[in-house]
């Protein structure tokens, strides 16, 4: 490929062309990574021209002709650059004899190795790329920089005196005192020493200072105001005094001390109480004022006209010394007493400071607020004409009321507002500010403020107190304590508790710690008062109240027990009264079941009431207790009440007609149980012991139980042979009540039934002469005949009602049986 | 009967002469299979200290190739696949252990001045690229690998000369230009680095044949 390395300014035009190997097939030229348009110049020759063409690479810009076969790598390099361009060519001297001069490129040229810019000076070759030395100050130079691509020039000229650079001074030695020093240099040039220079110090401790020197050959230099026992750095370096070209260079640093010194007056103050003890307080000298190592502070206390004096020895770490007023002798009168401060180091003791001790707040100032700002707490008074003293501002924490630790600055004359920093102020702590005048003499106190670097919420909370009077609630609380106030406080918030949260009640100013509450219901009531400052409310006093009821009480709870009393009375004089009408509407007696007239006749199950007139044959059994042999006569009184069947002809004479109750079953009051009147017979199968035998009219069941009729014929003989009467059975037109009575081994046999029942129903022999015209019960021959006074429990006292069904159903049985049964009967109670 | 009895007294002196050598046969084995089991040792240290020199030069040379690609400008990458005549073999020839080393060494050396050159290209190209730094590193861990195959060889084979190189002193191509210098130091540095490949197994194969035959008497080395 053509051409080969070739060097072009950038912007340039370049045509390559590549010629194939025999046999290989040309594929593309790439320019860089740009695949190029080529031209076919012949069978193996293809062109192609990069335009324009940007700055190459370091290492040129690659041009590949690729072919079908990658190992036949053909191609070119070229290198796009710039020619030279200088600038700040210019030529100088540090001996005074050689030149030396230097320039820089004005735009790189992007070409390296055999293309990079050659450079000359006066002709004479510089093989350094930016700068050239020659032997002689010739006076007038030039810079020649050729490159492949061009050529550019620059010239200088100047006078020798007019282009020195001076070298670093060497060899710096100090010599230090207290409060100066001279720092003595040398030069590497002997020419120097008729060189007029300007030398500039540069001396470094807390904060860095120049000074500048000069002379002839300068050397040296003194520098003053220093301060002892001090450490130091210092540097020179220095130019030409005339014609000045630039500073030369700083000489290696040097580092020395000055020597110690005695300390300075240290700062004194006073703190006293009010029982004339107090402190004698003086601030820790600074490094600058002690002026070497602090070894000791002496303390003088005396009395310039008692000339009584006390003196104490106090170690450098010291800064406050107790004092005791009243063990001077001479301080009750007005004999002053002054407190004298000496700090001392190795060099000597320093000059006293003395402050007066006397209590001088007996009438303070009132506390005016002052509020901290970002320079402090800003304080201003009045300036007194008359008053040629300085000030003093005191501070400290206002908690403090003995032995404070008590911070100051002293101000002068005629100042009249001063903004008090510390880097002990802390949030949330009141600080009391004092400005005496005089301080140093006879110190009067002036001024007084308080303030919060920042105020915070309080911290403590009231302590809340919570009464009733009357119908109200009172609530009471004590100032917070200043040490938890942490702000000015300015009021109280009143809340009431409703469930979670607080429903602010009233907003209290400062001066009121009482709040009464009206018109709250009787129930637990938590109020909560919080104290606030600028920077919110404190947690809060919480207190509870159960708020009893406030208005006679007493007399309700009387009234109610009166009216209740009465209406008791009321209750118990009514009952009493119809007492009759109570007794029929809630206890009604018992109607007695009545035999109509013509009951034989009906098909139905009897209707049972009661004759107007009732006999009763009682058949004591003697072995029985006779009280519970007694039998009851069943008052007549209501007979003729219900259904109408008083009407109806009832036969009294009839024993059947009788009913009674065995108080040995069933002791209870004798009450009408209609519903279980139809158990009365089946039973008395239960009550095998009874010895009471009634003849009464049995229901309609009763009336069919000797029939040949298996519905009720199953009732009849079923209790003498111990069997239970079910309602499944059918038997019978009645739902009999199941009282199964405990029976021992007599259930087994009928036996021991039949004899008791044979000797007690004595007056019912007809009954037992009756014969069974059951089929089912003729197997049965032991057991006694059936028979209508059969004997039997009466623990049941109710009749039995047939249901409506087998009502009807009886209804509608022939009546031969009935008539059977009737003439039975009949024969039967005949004699 | 004199000479019978003067037989016998040979005969005992002859049967005890013959124990005597047996006994000093077996101490003779026993104290060469003493001085293989050492140089089995010290065989197994030097071809894995050198084994571990040929990964590191074939890892710096892997460095520098990349570097060589990202200063050679646009699609250097091309440069490495092309062939040009004059560049050394990277095959490692022979069949005994001996013949490999050799030509190991010969190899190492053949490359030597091959990569010197690509130095002195590059120094002409950009003098003050931090690939020339590279390339340095490289030419001296070549040359203390080669070092240590000299070592090796004259270690196990004393008495085998190292041959020079086939062809004698190496000849390196004619001046180029600029493009053919950036081909021709991409090729080389492949190349080489393909030699390095086979250095490393070889050393590998060695050492697990050589080092590991516990009579000296069986290595091919002592033949």
């Amino acid at each position: 490929m053509f051409p080969q390395d070739r060097t072009v300014p950038v912007g340039a035009n370049t045509t390559f062309c590549c010629i194939v190997e025999e046999g290989t097939d040309f594929k593309s030229i790439l320019y860089g990574s740009t695949v190029m348009n080529v031209k076919r110049l012949s069978r193996r020759s293809y062109a192609t021209t990069a335009v324009n063409q940007n700055i190459s690479g370091k290492s040129g810009t690659n041009v590949v002709c690729l072919s079908n076969d990658p190992s036949k790598l053909t191609g070119a390099v070229i290198f796009v650059g710039y020619p030279p361009l200088l600038s700040k060519f210019e030529c100088e001297t540090r001996d005074l004899i050689i030149a030396e001069c230097q320039w820089e490129e004005g735009r790189r040229t992007n070409l390296y190795r055999k293309n990079a810019s050659r450079y000359s000076v006066n002709e004479r070759d510089c093989p350094e790329r930016q700068r050239c030395t020659l032997s002689q100050w010739e006076g007038n130079w030039t810079l020649l920089a050729v490159n492949p691509l061009g050529q550019d020039s620059l010239t200088d000229s100047a006078e020798v005196s007019h282009r020195v650079h001076p070298v670093a001074p060497v060899k710096l030695t100090p010599v230090a005192h207290a409060w100066n020093a001279t720092v003595l240099w040398e030069w590497t040039y002997s020419s120097y020493s008729s060189l007029a220079l300007v030398c500039q110090v540069e001396l470094a401790s807390h904060n860095t200072m120049l000074g500048n020197f000069s002379g002839v050959g300068l050397r040296s230099a003194v520098l003053l105001d220093l301060q002892p026992d001090e450490e130091y750095k210092v540097q020179v370096r220095c130019g030409s005094q005339k014609n000045f070209w630039k500073w030369g260079d700083w000489s290696k640093a040097l580092s020395f001390k000055t020597k110690p010194y005695v300390p300075d007056a240290p700062d004194v103050w006073m703190w006293m109480n009010r029982d004339n003890t107090g402190l004698v307080v003086w601030k820790p000298l600074t490094r600058r004022q002690s002026h070497g190592q602090i070894v000791g502070y002496k303390v003088t206390l005396w009395n310039s006209e008692e000339n009584e004096q006390h003196t104490e020895i106090l170690s450098p770490e010291s800064k406050v010394l107790p004092v005791n007023l009243t063990r001077w002798a001479s301080f009750s009168g007005d004999n002053k007493v002054i407190a004298t401060v000496n700090a001392k180091n190795v060099e000597g003791m320093s000059q006293p400071a003395s402050v007066l001790l006397r209590l001088i707040d007996d009438e303070p100032p009132a506390l005016a607020h002052t509020v901290y700002t970002s320079t402090g707490f800003p304080l201003s008074w009045q300036h007194n004409d008359n008053s040629t003293c300085g000030y003093l501002v005191e501070w400290c924490n206002a908690l403090c009321t003995r032995d404070c630790p008590v911070d100051w600055i002293r101000l002068d004359a005629g100042n009249t507002n001063i903004s008090v920093q510390s880097a002990d102020f802390q949030p949330g702590v009141r600080y009391n500010f004092s400005l005496y005048g005089c301080p140093s003499d006879f110190p009067v106190l002036t001024h007084r403020w308080q303030g919060y670097m920042q105020e915070l919420a309080p911290s403590s909370s009231v302590r809340l107190e919570i009464t009733q009077q009357g119908c109200d609630v009172v609530l009471t609380w004590e100032e917070i304590p200043l040490a938890g106030r942490r702000g000015f406080l300015l009021g109280y918030n009143v809340y009431i508790s409703n469930g979670s949260q607080l429903t602010r009640l009233a907003n209290l100013d400062l001066g009121t710690r009482t709040y009464t509450k009206k018109g709250l219901s009787v129930s637990i009531h938590k109020f909560t008062v919080k104290a606030y400052t600028s920077a919110g409310e404190d947690t809060g006093g919480t207190a509870s109240i159960r708020l009893e009821s406030c208005d006679g009480l007493i007399l309700e709870i009387l009234a109610s027990l009166g009216m209740v009393t009465l209406l008791l009375a009321t209750v118990a004089y009514f009952c009493y009264k119809k007492r009759r009408w109570v007794k029929k509407a809630f206890y009604p007696d018992i109607p007695e079941p009545k035999l109509p007239g013509d009951w034989f006749r009906t098909q139905g199950p009897l209707d049972v009431k009661p004759p107007p007139h009732s006999m009763v044959h009682i058949i004591e059994k003697p072995e029985r207790d006779s009280s519970k042999d007694a039998l009851v006569v069943i008052p007549e009184e209501e007979e003729d009440d219900g259904e109408g069947i008083g009407d109806e002809p009832v036969d009294t004479d009839e024993p059947q007609s009788l009913r009674y109750y065995n108080q040995v079953v069933d002791e209870r009051p004798i009450r009408p149980r209609f519903p279980d009147s139809s158990v009365s017979s089946s039973s008395s199968v239960d009550s095998a012991n009874t010895d009471v035998t009634y003849t009464g009219i049995q229901t309609s069941c009763s009336s069919l139980v000797f029939r040949s009729d298996s519905q009720c014929s199953s009732e009849g003989f079923q209790p003498h042979t111990g069997f239970s009467v079910s309602s499944g059975d059918r038997g019978g037109g009645y739902q009999p009540q199941m009282q199964p009575v405990a029976l021992g081994g007599n259930l087994a046999s009928p036996e021991p039934l039949v004899e008791p029942q044979v000797v007690s129903s004595g007056g019912y022999k007809p009954q037992s002469s009756w014969l069974l015209d059951s089929p089912t019960e003729t197997d049965e021959k032991i057991s006694p005949p059936p028979s209508l006074g059969s004997p039997t429990s009466v623990a049941s006292t109710q009749f039995l009602l047939p249901d409506s069904e087998e009502h009807e159903e009886e209804r509608r049985q022939p009546s031969s049986s009935a008539a059977a049964w009737f003439t039975n009967l009949l024969s039967s109670a005949k004699p | 009967m004199n000479g019978h009895v003067k037989n016998m007294h040979l005969q005992q002196l002859v049967e005890k002469a013959a124990t005597l050598l047996c006994f000093l046969l077996l101490l003779a084995v026993d104290s060469t299979k003493t001085v293989a089991a050492s140089r089995n040792q010290e065989c197994g240290y030097d071809l894995q200290q050198t084994l571990r020199l040929s990964r590191q030069v074939h890892k710096e040379t892997g460095n520098l190739i990349k570097k060589y690609k990202a200063s050679e400008g646009e699609m250097a990458e091309l440069f490495c696949k092309a062939s040009i005549s004059g560049i050394p073999d990277p095959n490692i020839y022979g069949l005994e252990p001996s013949e490999r080393i050799a030509s190991i060494y010969t190899q190492l050396q053949v490359f030597s001045p091959h990569l010197k050159r690509v130095h002195e290209q590059q120094m002409d190209l950009q003098p003050k690229s931090p690939l020339l730094n590279l390339i340095n590193i490289v030419r001296d861990q070549s040359r203390r690998l080669t070092l240590r195959i000299n070592n090796i060889y004259r270690i196990f084979f004393p008495n085998l000369p190292l041959p020079e190189p086939a062809g004698g002193p190496t000849t390196l191509p004619p001046p180029q230009n600029v493009f053919q210098q950036k081909v021709y130091g991409c090729v080389v540095l492949t190349t080489y680095k393909k030699l390095l490949t086979n250095i490393s197994k070889d050393m590998r194969t060695l050492k697990s044949k050589v080092c590991r035959r516990a009579p000296a008497s069986e290595f091919n080395f002592f033949r």
